[in-house]
């Protein structure tokens, strides 16, 4: 085996995983070779030391800045408004009106036909504006007319038997 | 609770993993406060161990590469370290000494995801079959990442040597 196919076989054959024809092919060629045999006790070396270095005690101040961190959280956390009443039965029909309403705004704001929503609001609002003013002018037709009527009225009214007027 | 389970160990991976003492506790607190934020999205089938490792092993990872930790150093291994127990050989002694802070320098020369293999293998003493799961890879390529991390260790502490017996 050439040296850098054993390069990748020291760790395996450190760590005794290597079937048993590479673990001699291995251990031959480092018997003979100065180079390899100088790596793998390098490696072996490497290892020890990595595995000698012992585990630090964590600070009290680490413990500290650790121990508070669920208390951080709940201090920055939202207090939002109790919005329970807003499920009460009572509500329901007001807060399905105001859904509809809310949709049909929708539809007037995002809708394709904008203009001409417009235009049939300003027709049924001029229409509606009309037949006021028609209705008051026929108002004050009649209470001219009234007026012609008055003395004729007060007349046939205290001819009747039944409000106790005269016959003359 | 899990600070006190596992504190410690999250500490030591970010400390081995950064190289530096500040930088490792303000990296713990990071990865608990992303535990914190995470744990509703825990898998109960999956060994917790393995997921907080992992959840670990991706925010070390995902902050070196966005950072490369702006520095290109580590803490001096006996900033933190104290040396270990007297020898019976005063000389043997030293050069294990010598080893090791060679070695804990050595760890900057690794990509990330090497260096985070050889810690949770070569320090942490994790097997195999758990570092896949935490780096979410297969076997053969933890394997191999490992044994790139030891040969790379190895030749660093070869030149170290060899410099040092020039001297």
């Amino acid at each position: 085996m050439k040296c850098e196919r054993i390069e990748q076989l020291l760790s395996p054959y450190l760590e005794d995983e290597l079937n048993p024809e590479e673990k001699g092919a291995v251990a031959s060629h480092l018997k003979t070779c100065k180079k390899c045999s100088l790596l793998f006790s390098l490696i072996k070396e490497t290892q020890e030391s990595l595995a000698d270095i012992p585990e630090l005690e964590v600070s009290k101040n680490l413990l500290d800045r650790l121990y508070s961190i669920p208390r951080e959280k709940k201090r920055f956390k939202l207090r939002l408004p109790n919005f329970d009443f807003l499920v009460r039965p009572s509500l329901q029909p007001a807060l399905t009106v105001a859904t509809i309403m809310l949709i049909m705004i929708s539809f007037y704001f995002y809708g394709p036909n904008k203009s001409s929503i417009d235009k049939s609001i300003s027709r049924q609002i001029h229409l509606g504006y009309s037949k006021i003013e028609r209705l008051y002018a026929k108002a004050e037709s009649f209470s001219a007319s009234l007026g012609e009527h008055k003395d004729n009225i007060l007349v046939s009214l205290k001819n009747i038997k039944l409000l106790g007027g005269n016959e003359d | 609770m899990l600070v006190n389970t596992y504190s410690k160990r999250i500490f030591n991976i970010a400390y081995q993993f950064a190289g530096s003492y500040q930088e490792a506790e303000d990296l713990t607190q990071d990865i608990f406060l992303k535990l914190n934020n995470s744990l509703s999205k825990y898998d109960f089938k999956r060994n917790f161990s393995a997921w907080l490792f992992t959840l670990a092993r991706n925010y070390l990872i995902d902050q070196y590469r966005r950072t490369k930790w702006e520095k290109q150093t580590r803490d001096d291994f006996n900033d933190h370290y104290l040396p270990s127990e007297a020898f019976e050989n005063p000389e043997e002694g030293v050069v294990k000494e010598e080893n090791k802070r060679t070695v804990w320098q050595g760890i900057n020369n690794l990509t990330s995801e090497i260096r985070m293999a050889i810690i949770l293998r070569d320090i942490q003493g994790k097997q195999y079959e758990e570092i896949a799961e935490i780096m979410s890879l297969p076997l053969g390529t933890v394997k191999s990442r490992i044994n790139r991390g030891r040969l790379q260790l190895a030749k660093i502490l070869k030149e170290k040597k060899e410099r040092r017996n020039e001297m």
